[in-house]
């Protein structure tokens, strides 16, 4: 293990911290040095132990043993105000916010300087905080109108606030747009320079890459590896340390020919989405990019029936939209593979055999009564397939990581032999090998379907779809083949709604 | 109506409206803190039966407003036990919670039926009672009908600008951004429902100490059900639940001056007046989904976690 080479002492050293949660061993053994003025990177697939770790630091769970040492002197946090005494912070991937209070008493909250609160003082030390970090915000706004970029600002100035030393980040551009992300990491580095220690949770190797100090990678529950980024020679190097095999990110996709149409939409409206016009023809996927809020989600739910569109007409698979969602066949028909796991595609609560049943159940009929045994024998054989872990069927879906439920969701959905798959943003989240399984599958579904494909991440888009429509403002504003090298470089200019080919390029909507 | 007769009439609604008030604002203070109670009706008799037995004995009144305060305390606390500790459903424990103080006050109260206690008095409150029309209806009522006036804004001016009425906000908001600031949300849970306890039984007292100066079975007659929807009609606010606990106040005085009077109109129409206006009012102030306006966490139990 290649120390920092920096001179200084680290703020906090974890020490032999182990963490077992029933039969897994979240974390095992780990060591690890926090420095002052560096951006330390924790990179691992999912359920790697990364987040498992830092909540132990933050004070959410005590360890089973190890020690947590600051400034060389071992402390127990019993809870998060302990950590947060301690100097220790954390902004977490769903935020800590109330919705219905302001920025001000958002930051204040639990640390409020006197019994009673004066308004203008709380939120003149917001806006104080704000400036010193750059960090644009209006400290009188209520937090359940802000954008996830400035709620994320909320969190960031809350750990400022209170004088912390380490900030930890839990995957933090997971919810942001890419300028969003630019200014994030701009703040990070300031915050660095002024002597902030900050750990960054990620999947993300091109982030890591290009604002890390160092990396610590953890499998498994350990760390196999701490390396400074200058000393990583390329995102599949670092790829390959962190699965411990090669990943290819670039995906083989030989084109095939395109058959008849499996979704047609003229001129439809409905909601913010306007007079969109669509065909998706059996063997291909199209890809549909955009930044987040300019109708895609209008579009995907008028297209699986969630939403009655306005005016226009759409036919699913030969029939119109009434025909089709009267009575939609269990079975090649449409299969919606949802961007919200946990609240759209399946059951919190419920098992993976009841979950499996929610799409299917129609195939697993007698009269009035499910055939479950039936069921419970077709699901445990599909998540073998699928390679969910762990492979057992009396798993409650919240039992299941980000990624494994994905894997559920789809081997639930391919049984259903679709021939119009709508996936929204299903690679979100992931880790890399999971990224390539569900690429994988999605490619292989194109043979018997056709694919919307709504992403968020453009090298997602470039990589799987045969052909890309852009929307911006509720409207399709471009369709091109993906091969299309110039249309593909202006893809940045059309997200941001500027068509012509004079305007200035924002680099950060470009892909990498 | 003569103009002496519409000042006695609104004097007796501000009378009226002061027990609900009392209710309504410690039903707010409970909500805003997460913890749906339906209880108030079983905690007002409780209240008023503790405050009206205390009066009796220690023909002290104000000791006796205080014990009715404890006692609501102590009804809320069972719903504690059931919602928080246990983590068991807050609906059904504030509903065992109205029947079993239903029961309760009447098994020790029915001895007491019709009997007199000690209580407040009405008296002009100093130069404020000579003012034109508004001293005749607010300032010439009981010491507990002054206190109701500066509650409401109290309990918003602690909701707003203290901290320990953000706490409770945050709880009643968002248990999980309240824990990861470093605040105790059982802890804060405990305080509001108990602090609401408090105000809801003293609502209770307010009935047989001030405004009947007795004891009766069923004293409340639904005015507990009536806080409950008046919270939701106030949207969570102290300064509307003044507004609305007048409101009902003030159909409640009118029904009886009408009973008084002798109308052709049968009894059991005027009796059921104020019930049918909390029913119109609610079905109003839901009308185009206040129910957003509710504290976030509002009746979600707490995870047992950490």
């Amino acid at each position: 293990m290649s120390g920092p080479t920096s001179s200084a002492l680290p703020v906090v050293s974890l020490r032999k911290i182990t963490k077992i949660f029933g039969q897994v061993r979240a974390n095992s053994a780990i060591n690890l040095d926090i420095y002052p003025g560096r951006i330390k990177a924790l990179l691992g697939e999912n359920g790697a132990g990364k987040s498992t770790l830092m909540s132990i630091l933050a004070g959410h769970y005590l360890p089973d043993s190890g020690e947590i040492l600051i400034h060389g002197q071992a402390r127990a946090f019993g809870s998060t105000k302990d950590a947060i005494k301690a100097g220790i912070g954390m902004v977490y991937q769903h935020f800590m916010l109330v919705d219905a209070m302001t920025v001000a008493e958002n930051v204040f909250l639990g640390q409020e300087p006197s019994f009673f609160l004066s308004r203008r003082k709380l939120e003149e030390r917001v806006s104080e905080l704000a400036t010193t970090y750059g960090l644009d915000l209006n400290p009188r706004a209520q937090v359940g109108d802000l954008s996830m970029g400035e709620r994320q600002r909320v969190e960031i100035i809350k750990l400022l606030q209170r004088q912390s030393q380490v900030l930890i980040f839990d995957e933090p551009t997971a919810v942001l747009t890419p300028p969003e992300a630019e200014q994030l990491f701009v703040a990070l580095r300031t915050m660095a320079a002024q002597g902030k220690a900050i750990v960054y949770i990620s999947h993300k190797l091109g982030e890591v890459m290009a604002l890390a100090d160092e990396v610590a990678i953890l499998r498994k529950g350990q760390i196999i590896d701490e390396i400074a980024v200058q000393d990583v020679h390329s995102q599949a190097d670092l790829a390959q340390r962190m699965v411990g095999r090669e990943v290819l990110l670039q995906v083989e996709r030989t084109p095939l020919e395109p058959r008849q149409n499996v979704l047609r939409m003229q001129g439809v409206c409905s909601g913010m989405l306007r007079d969109a016009t669509l065909r998706v023809r059996k063997g291909e996927i199209v890809a549909v990019v955009g930044v987040a809020g300019n109708g895609q989600k209008e579009l995907v739910e008028t297209i699986c029936g969630l939403r009655t569109p306005d005016q226009g007409d759409i036919s699913i698979l030969g029939k119109t939209w009434k025909e089709f969602f009267h009575n939609p066949p269990w079975q090649g028909g449409l299969s919606y593979v949802p961007e919200d796991r946990m609240g759209l595609a399946t059951c919190s609560h419920m098992d993976l055999v009841d979950n499996f049943l929610l799409t299917t159940r129609q195939g697993y009929c007698a009269g009035i009564w499910l055939r479950r045994e039936q069921a419970r024998a077709k699901a445990q054989e599909l998540i073998e397939l699928f390679h969910v872990d762990p492979p057992d069927v009396r798993c409650l879906a919240r039992e299941l990581s980000g990624g494994n439920l994905q894997k559920m969701v789809l081997a639930r959905e391919f049984h259903r032999c679709p021939r119009l798959i709508v996936a929204e943003q299903p690679t979100q989240g992931l880790d890399v090998s999971a990224i390539e399984d569900v690429w994988a599958t999605l490619l292989a579904a194109r043979e018997e379907a056709g694919i919307v494909l709504v992403t968020g991440d453009l090298s997602e888009a470039l990589a799987l779809a045969d052909r890309i429509v852009v929307m911006f403002a509720g409207r399709i504003v471009a369709a091109f083949a993906a091969d299309d090298q110039e249309q593909v470089q202006r893809i940045g200019m059309m997200m941001a709604g500027m068509d012509t080919a004079d305007a200035p390029t924002d680099p950060a909507l470009l892909p990498a | 109506m003569t103009p002496e007769i519409l000042l006695s009439l609104l004097a007796a609604t501000v009378q009226a409206g002061t027990p609900i008030l009392y209710a309504t604002l410690g039903e707010i203070l409970t909500e805003k803190g997460g913890v749906i109670n339906l209880g108030v009706e079983g905690m007002m008799l409780v209240g008023a039966l503790a405050a009206f037995l205390t009066a009796l004995y220690t023909q002290s009144p104000v000791l006796a407003f205080a014990v009715g305060g404890l006692a609501g305390a102590a009804m809320a606390a069972l719903h504690g036990v059931v919602c928080l500790w246990f983590l068991g459903s807050q609906i059904v424990s504030g509903l065992a919670l109205t029947i079993f103080g239903t029961g309760l006050a009447d098994f020790f109260g029915t001895a007491y039926n019709g009997i007199q206690a000690p209580g407040f008095n009405k008296f002009s409150l100093t130069v404020l009672s000579d003012l034109p029309v508004l001293g005749p209806i607010f300032f010439r009522q009981d010491a507990l009908v002054y206190v109701s006036y500066v509650l409401p804004v109290s309990l918003w001016l602690f909701l707003r600008y203290t901290r320990w009425g953000l706490a409770i906000r945050t709880v009643g908001e968002s248990p999980a951004a309240a824990r990861a600031a470093g605040l105790r949300v059982q802890f804060w849970r405990w305080a509001a429902l108990l602090g609401g306890g408090v105000l809801i039984g003293m609502g209770g007292a307010y009935l047989s100490l001030a405004y009947t100066h007795l004891w009766t079975n069923g004293l409340t007659a639904g005015r507990g059900w009536i806080a409950v929807s008046l919270v939701i009609f106030a949207f969570w606010r102290p300064g509307r639940a003044m507004l609305g606990a007048y409101l009902f106040g003030g159909v409640m005085a009118f029904q009886l001056r009408l009973q008084a009077m002798g109308t052709v109109l049968p009894s059991s129409i005027l009796l059921m007046l104020p019930y049918t206006l909390t029913i119109i009012a609610l079905s109003m102030s839901s009308w185009r989904g206040n129910q957003s306006k509710a504290p976030a966490a509002l009746g979600r139990p707490l995870e047992p976690c950490e």
